[in-house]
């Protein structure tokens, strides 16, 4: 800003650090802590390991049948990748036809659509655990994968952006002789690539980062997803510490990674749609 | 916010505000765009890979090849879960054709997680239950009574069960379940601590107390805060110990009406909180903390579960000893439970065959799972020099003529979490023991009016 | 022609086809499911099969001390986390705003990273934070000869999971309102300076009022999301000490997964919405009536 004067920047900028080296000592304590022994957890005496050792990480990756940790990460994986396509595939369908294709009833039919990002997920829950039982789809990747596809908020976005693109571009090629479809697919879609990247990544995170759903969807250990599963290490007595930090941080490396690659597209989508709390 | 979660958990999320994003939009959205040209096969490739092992695993899982495949569920997550697991990877060994698929689940959630896989058709073939939860599932309907270990082609005896144990697993004169351990409360004392306050016997070595009186007595020699002589840990399950020790009743009519608001527990209860308040021997209670204060030799004695010990022998810097839990009321009584093995109800032919001779493999080695901290469920097997040479093991398993199980209620789950509640409000002085017992049994009692007018109406009462 | 005319404009919901089936079997279904649902006594336990009950769950709940106690619960936290939260994201937002363009990426990043951390890490982590024996909390504080109950006090328990709440979700609010304060226009500052106008003065009279849409905005998502706290408390706590921690989110948790009663928690979910609706309209009116 124009008007700070100097001392303003100064204290700003010591603000500012002092903030996010608040916020990031938690992470790097775990990943410290992470190579520390049992029973050095337990006594802490201080905040780096006095004897490193890798046997945390040794003790998950040596007991594959008994914490399946890779497993898990297949899991979520494959869980988020498949919500994250299926949603922008039917998504993006919708939200053009609700955008542009002068569907009749098409505005109250968007209304009710967008009615219902008012209702908070947990009034969803109940029932459909019930539907899922009774489709026999409690304890498959199946119970996670379908219901986020009915999600609004894709569409609700994706409609939006849709409107910013010029009709001049669909007239043309409509005169061309193409079809809805391949106007959609060659015209509208590489417009929309980077709404679609951004919606992308929030479905992605959201579907990684769910712990309700799989939680309660999910019987067996090996169905499980990262989060799930490292809530195993939790149990209702053993201090396990050693472990459950080292897994933690094994669920965390790839989000953090992810994050330091992408993490200006992430935060810039959501300052442009403001949509993350 | 992470908040939203359930299938819905993306239409919870909120409308986009075009207000304020409209202006840096276009420099933004393109640098987003420079990242996407070849994503999408990147992506689709992920999606493959990752799929691809999940098919195949399942494959595997259907077919087995001609081998039987046994699935085999419990609670073991800890420690004692690797215990379990070397144990069933030698049955594997030693049984060629037989393979076990294992599944462990936290216990906190694997009564729910079992019923409803049972009630969906998704039972296990084996699977453990604690001894008092098998009548709730033996009605439920998904189990197979095991009467059959005890024919001579099994050759199991009923005669090596203690009766207290195997009673539970009755139920219309069929049994559901082969006890596999008895795990016991006892008492857990820091040698050292006792040493040191001179709470010895003649040969100088740490003495545990037997009694009320020497239990105050060296709680409050080993209290010197921040040390304490004692710790509530599991409260649910000490007071439960204590009021059995007072002969409080808990339940009439079989678990149809709850009574356990009466004077015997309402003694015990006020002895626990007095531990606290009037002794000055025990910190506020903390839960799990607690127990890691033991671990860290800042506490002199607790009370806690013989599978416990599984956790200390990790804290090879702590000398511990066991004991069986001193006498504080009129009569000794201890609690405890056991873990049952059970089968699915169809069960039959080869895998029935493969089953069976699991169960009989892991009743026949129960001593190599009580190493990690249990103490076997068979009478032979406790008089062995080896179990004998099991010091803590032992020492609790000499209560075992007076341990008691929960009682049997419909209820379990409100049952279960009223009595956490009332022990935790007493413990802490947040109501009376009589108001706190008498929270607890109106709450059970209105589960129970429920569960009755439910029945009425549904013509099952 | 017309009725081509007509034919073809109804076949643009082709296009809508597979959102719409997904749509109207997870979203509507359950919704509806859910209002019936609400209506039986529907216990997964017991032998018999579900019956109607009226309004009897909703009167139920009405009647249930522990209903009462989790929206009290549930009540505390949003009260004490939605303040705490806007104010926090807002001054970081300021005081990032004042450094240079360039280097507010790192900050961005900084602040921003705990969000993406899955709720079972950062409840283990904090969990092992606030532990009384063996925590990072009271190790720093043990010099002092300090010892605090954390999480195993009733009267403590919530304040920590709100300052957990905040360390995990802070950035999330920051980062939109930094973008808001991008957008205030340069010249509005300098107008109010030339006017002789303070910081402070700035503050309100320019920054606030021009940060209001985006102001509003952050504080209604974010009182919905704390309304539906659940991962903290089920992670840290289970609900403990006494209940204390125990949202409501979690009671239903409790009583539908637990219990295994779906219809009571079918109930308690949907009187868990009219509060969030009620809340969310009147918040919407009372920022609407002030512009």
């Amino acid at each position: 800003m124009a008007i700070a004067t100097r001392t303003q920047t100064r204290l700003a900028v010591a603000l500012s650090a002092l903030g996010s080296f608040v916020i990031l000592v938690p992470v790097a304590l775990m990943f410290v802590t992470a190579f520390k022994p049992d029973a050095e957890i337990i006594r802490f005496e201080s905040l780096l390991p006095r004897v490193w050792t890798l046997d945390n990480f040794r003790d998950i990756f040596g007991n594959s049948q008994e914490i399946p940790i890779f497993r898990w990460l297949a899991n979520s994986l494959f869980i988020s990748m498949s919500v994250t396509a299926l949603v922008l595939a039917v998504d993006s369908l919708a939200a053009y036809a609700l955008a542009r294709l002068d569907l009749p009833y098409g505005r109250h039919v968007f209304l009710v659509i967008v009615a219902t990002l008012m209702v908070p997920g947990q009034v969803f829950l109940v029932p459909v655990y019930l539907m899922l039982n009774a489709l026999g789809w409690l304890d498959t990747p199946l119970a996670l994968i379908v219901p986020p596809i009915a999600g609004v908020f894709g569409v609700f976005l994706l409609r939006q952006f849709f409107l910013t693109i010029p009709r001049e571009l669909e007239e043309a090629a409509a005169i061309d002789g193409c079809s809805r479809l391949r106007v959609f697919w060659e015209i509208i879609l590489p417009l929309a690539r980077p709404a679609l990247c951004t919606l992308g990544i929030f479905v992605f995170i959201g579907s990684w980062n769910d712990f309700l759903g799989p939680l309660v969807f999910l019987d067996s250990v090996d169905n499980y997803t990262l989060p799930v599963g490292i809530a195993l290490f939790q149990t209702s007595y053993y201090a396990e510490y050693g472990i459950t930090i080292a897994a933690s941080v094994i669920c965390t490396l790839p989000v953090l990674i992810v994050f330091l690659l992408f993490q200006k597209h992430i935060i810039k989508g959501v300052m442009l749609s403001g949509l993350k709390e | 916010m992470g908040l939203g979660g359930v299938g819905a958990n993306v239409s919870a999320r909120p409308p986009q505000n075009n207000n304020h994003a409209a202006a840096p939009r276009a420099d933004g959205w393109r640098s987003i765009d420079a990242i996407t040209g070849k994503a999408w096969f990147w992506f689709a490739l992920v999606v493959i890979l990752c799929a691809a092992p999940y098919a195949a695993y399942q494959a595997v899982q259907l077919s087995g090849g001609g081998n039987v495949t046994i699935r085999y569920w419990n609670g073991f997550t800890g420690p004692d879960g690797r215990t379990m697991l070397r144990l069933v990877r030698r049955f594997e060994r030693e049984n060629p054709g037989i393979s076990v698929v294992m599944q462990r689940i936290d216990w906190a959630t694997y009564y729910n997680k079992l019923f409803v896989a049972g009630i969906g058709d998704r039972a296990p073939d084996l699977f453990v239950l604690h001894a008092d939860m098998t009548p709730r599932f033996q009605q439920a309907g998904f189990m197979k009574t095991m009467d059959h270990m005890f024919s001579p082609e099994w050759g199991m005896s009923l005669a090596d069960f203690d009766d207290n144990v195997t009673r539970y697993q009755k139920v219309g004169g069929c049994y559901y379940g082969i006890p596999l351990d008895i795990h016991m409360f006892g008492l857990y004392y820091n040698k050292k601590l006792f040493r040191e306050a001179g709470i010895v016997d003649k040969r100088g070595e740490a003495r545990p107390p037997q009694t009320s009186g020497e239990f105050l007595d060296a709680a409050r020699r080993l209290t010197k805060p921040p040390r304490w002589g004692f710790v509530f840990t599991w409260m649910r399950n000490v007071a439960y110990t204590m009021m059995l020790q007072w002969g409080g009743a808990f339940f009439e009519n079989d678990g149809a009406k709850c009574v356990m608001n009466n004077p015997e527990n309402v003694t015990a209860m006020s002895f626990c909180r007095d531990l606290i308040a009037k002794y000055k021997v025990a910190p506020s209670p903390e839960n799990f903390d607690a127990w890691i204060g033991f671990r860290q030799g800042k506490v002199g004695m607790v009370l806690e579960g013989v599978w416990m010990l599984a956790d200390l022998k990790k804290q090879t810097d702590l000398e511990y000893g066991g004991a069986p839990v001193p006498q504080f009321g009129p009569r000794q009584a201890d609690f405890t439970s056991a873990h049952v093995l059970c089968m699915r109800k169809g069960l039959d032919g080869r895998k029935l065959d493969a089953v069976s001779r699991l169960v009989k493999f892991l009743s026949d080695n129960s001593l190599d799972w009580a190493e990690g901290g249990q103490v076997p469920a068979r009478r032979s097997l406790r008089e062995t020099p080896r179990f004998r040479a099991m010091e803590p093991q032992w020492q609790f398993s000499r209560q075992i003529p007076y341990v008691s199980f929960h009682p049997f209620t419909p209820m379990f789950g409100e049952y279960t979490s009223e009595l956490d509640y009332m022990a935790e409000r007493v413990l802490r002085g947040t109501a009376t023991p009589e108001e706190a017992l008498k929270t607890a049994q109106d709450k059970i009692n209105e589960a129970l009016e429920r569960r009755r007018q439910m029945l009425e109406r549904g013509g099952k009462l | 022609m017309p009725t081509s005319k007509t034919l073809y404009r109804w076949s643009g919901y082709l296009f809508m086809l597979p959102y719409l089936l997904a749509f109207a079997a997870f979203l509507v279904a359950p919704l509806l499911f859910g209002i019936g649902l609400s209506f039986y006594r529907w216990e997964m336990l017991s032998p018999v099969p579900p019956q109607w009950h009226g309004l009897g769950n909703y009167s139920e709940a009405l009647t249930d001390t522990y209903f009462w106690k989790a929206v009290w619960a549930t009540l505390r936290f949003v009260i004490m986390q939605v303040p705490l939260n806007i104010g926090l994201a807002l001054l970081i937002a300021l005081a990032v705003n004042e450094i240079p363009r360039g280097a507010q990426a790192f900050f961005r990043a900084s602040f921003f990273f705990p969000t993406i951390v899955s709720i079972s890490v950062a409840g283990i982590l904090w969990r092992w934070f606030y532990s009384s024996e063996f925590g990072l909390f009271n190790a720093f504080l043990s010099p002092f000869g300090w010892k605090a109950p954390w999480i195993t006090d009733p009267a403590w328990a919530m304040k920590s999971i709100v300052m957990m709440t905040l360390w995990w979700t802070v950035g999330g609010a920051f980062v939109i309102l930094l973008a808001g304060l991008h957008q205030i226009p340069a010249h509005y500052y300098e107008a109010a300076a030339i006017d002789g106008a303070n910081v402070f003065q700035r503050f309100i009279n320019v920054t606030i009022p021009s940060l209001r849409p985006v102001l509003l905005f952050v504080v209604v998502m974010n009182i919905i999301g704390s309304f539906q706290v659940f991962g903290q408390t089920f992670m840290i706590t289970r609900g403990g000490p006494e209940h204390s921690t125990r949202s409501l989110v979690q009671y239903i948790y409790d009583q539908a997964f637990g219990n295994y009663r779906m219809g009571y928690g079918a109930a308690m979910s949907w009187l868990l919405f009219v509060i969030i609706a009620v809340i969310s309209f009147a918040q919407f009116r009372i920022m609407r009536e002030e512009r």
